[in-house]
């Protein structure tokens, strides 16, 4: 049934299912070469929001890295709810984060100067600024102590584009940017993510009492089913509504989020003059020596 | 076969459109309405640009179109029964083996379809990664016999001399080639022109003069992701002087008189009767 978030099925599949241990440790050797040797960076920043995916970055990274190559800012406006707030200073202890390694910056002066300034009230729009500042703000904090913004985004979210475009995908490296949110939590429970984080409904706080499932309207153990179906097994829409037993309608509906949002995953559209432009034919190696 | 392509006298018709990426049933439905066009404007063929059923950069939908493409077709030669149609296709001979092709439709059927030889893997393209090369021993082949006789090349084919040279020495009067060009060189203009039309305008005179033919070009216009494709189609005769030409950077229609019996005395002022085969003897060498 199109737009109910509880799917009666057996999901996720078992494609979905990871060797968390092995992930685990490739990528932290991973993001440990990309912040040292490839960007000869000293470390990693993160913003933690006290939902899954930033702890799990967090815990990837401290592993990674070190806690003490590991900054941690907690950047709360009105709209997080007091329990996110302790989920996420409870990790900064949990992963032995050292004083001076972690702030709490409340950006709701900064947050309203903008969109008083502007004249928005729409909570959409304000909600985007709010994970913009929160952008800028971990921008500033790399640059003053020669780290990298570690992302936290999942594929399930990037997929469909739920983020903020230069806001929460604004950043140097997204270590966990190819595992789903129903293997991010495999991932998390690994690392020691403790269980009232996993299994707490995922949701941005951009406003009071948003959660991604009901804005979405339907459970992250579907969408990534289909997610999974459809571009990693690569099966039609019709293969992946029968294989899953849903109505071809909440494929669809997932396939135009997908589609609609194409733009949010890639760089500006440049407009071709020239025999070589820095679009499809600016081929050089990310690390280019 | 048609009365004008049987008499070498025959009107062709430039559908220089622009297509939506892979959207193919409103790229059909443009078909559609261009051929019914051309048939009521006289035309006896209408050339489409390479993979205008489609969209040019497909990237990973190019595995996703060739079931879409085929039934496209099933429905667009219902429409050319009194009128010959070019239409370039992703084509699956196989399955999961798919071919930049042009569909060639006519008297109600679908008479062949031919794959792209050449396939540009270079600068913006990437069409190697995702199609087969057409097989020139087994898919070269003109439509059609004696005076109306043609062959058709898509894009890159052309900037290599054998395909259109083969095709001429087979019968061919007259080379349909179509292509999705993207234009480059809009930031610094040759005699007042992008480079990329400068350059295909120096290629299709050429072969037409070379091989004293009739020259088609049916090129795409219009945007698609970051490229643009600038249009510029035109109809060049055996003599190399332009017949009939479409606008740059938008859609036009243009329809063409050709008479192909003019090739015969463009021949008395060439050389084209001189094969010397010890040329291609060394070629196949090398």
């Amino acid at each position: 049934m199109a737009g109910k978030t509880t799917t009666p099925i057996g999901l996720p599949i078992k494609e979905l299912e990871i060797n968390a241990e092995r992930v685990a440790s490739y990528l932290c050797e991973r993001l440990r070469r990309y912040v040292f040797e490839y960007a000869g960076k000293r470390g990693g920043v993160i913003g933690l929001s006290g939902g899954i995916d930033s702890a799990t970055t967090a815990y990837l990274t401290a592993r990674a890295l070190g806690p003490e190559k590991l900054f941690c800012y907690i950047l709360p406006t009105s709209a997080t709810p007091q329990r996110d707030m302790l989920h996420a200073q409870s990790i900064i202890k949990m992963l032995h984060i050292p004083e001076g390694n972690y702030e709490i910056i409340n950006i709701d002066d900064i947050v309203r100067m903008f969109a008083d300034r502007l004249g928005v009230d729409s909570p959409v729009i304000i909600g985007n600024i709010a994970a913009r500042v929160r952008m800028i703000t971990l921008h500033a904090q790399a640059a003053k102590r020669d780290c990298l913004v570690i992302g936290t985004s999942d594929k399930s979210e990037l997929t469909i584009g739920y983020f903020t475009k230069y806001g929460d995908a604004g950043v140097d490296v997204m270590p966990i940017a190819d595992l789903y949110k129903t293997q991010v939590r495999q991932l998390a429970r690994y690392l020691g993510v403790p269980e009232e984080i996993v299994v707490k409904p995922p949701s941005p706080a951009l406003w009071p009492g948003q959660t991604a499932e009901s804005e979405l309207g339907i459970s992250y153990e579907l969408l990534d089913s289909i997610l999974y179906l459809r571009f990693d097994a690569w099966l039609s829409e019709e293969e992946v509504s029968s294989r899953l037993g849903v109505d071809i309608e909440v494929v669809e509906k997932v396939m135009r989020l997908v589609k609609q949002t194409q733009h949010k995953r890639q760089l500006p559209e440049i407009f071709r003059l020239s025999a070589r432009s820095h679009g499809s034919d600016w081929r050089y190696p990310r690390e280019w020596h | 076969m048609h009365a004008g392509l049987r008499s070498g006298r025959l009107r062709v018709a430039l559908a220089q459109v622009s297509t939506r990426i892979g959207d193919i049933k409103s790229n059909k439905e443009k078909h559609i309405e261009y051929i019914e066009r051309a048939r009521s404007e006289g035309a006896d063929l209408v050339v489409f640009p390479e993979l205008s059923l489609t969209g040019y950069l497909l990237r990973d939908v190019a595995y996703e179109v060739p079931q879409a493409c085929r039934n496209a077709l099933e429905e667009i030669k219902q429409f050319c029964r009194e009128i010959y149609a070019v239409v370039g296709v992703v084509w699956e001979p196989r399955p999961g083996i798919i071919q930049n092709a042009a569909a060639i439709l006519g008297e109600g059927e679908i008479k062949c379809v031919i794959p792209k030889y050449y396939l540009p893997t270079y600068g913006l393209f990437e069409e190697a990664r995702y199609f087969m090369p057409g097989d020139p021993q087994r898919d070269l082949r003109i439509v059609g016999s004696g005076l109306g006789a043609f062959g058709t090349l898509i894009c890159e084919d052309l900037w290599h001399p054998e395909p259109a040279e083969a095709l001429v020495r087979l019968g061919a009067e007259l080379l349909v080639c179509i292509a999705s060009s993207p234009l480059r060189g809009l930031n610094n203009l040759v005699e007042g022109r992008t480079w990329i039309d400068h350059a295909w305008g120096s290629i299709l005179n050429a072969t037409a003069l070379t091989h004293t033919v009739h020259v088609v070009f049916v090129n795409r216009a219009g945007p698609e992701d970051e490229e643009f494709f600038w249009g510029g189609s035109r109809v060049i005769g055996p003599d190399g002087v332009e017949l009939e030409r479409c606008r740059t950077m938008e859609e036009d229609f243009k329809t063409c008189e050709v008479n192909l019996s003019e090739n015969a005395r463009a021949r008395r002022f060439s050389s084209f009767r001189v094969h010397l085969r010890e040329f291609h003897s060394i070629l196949s060498k090398l």
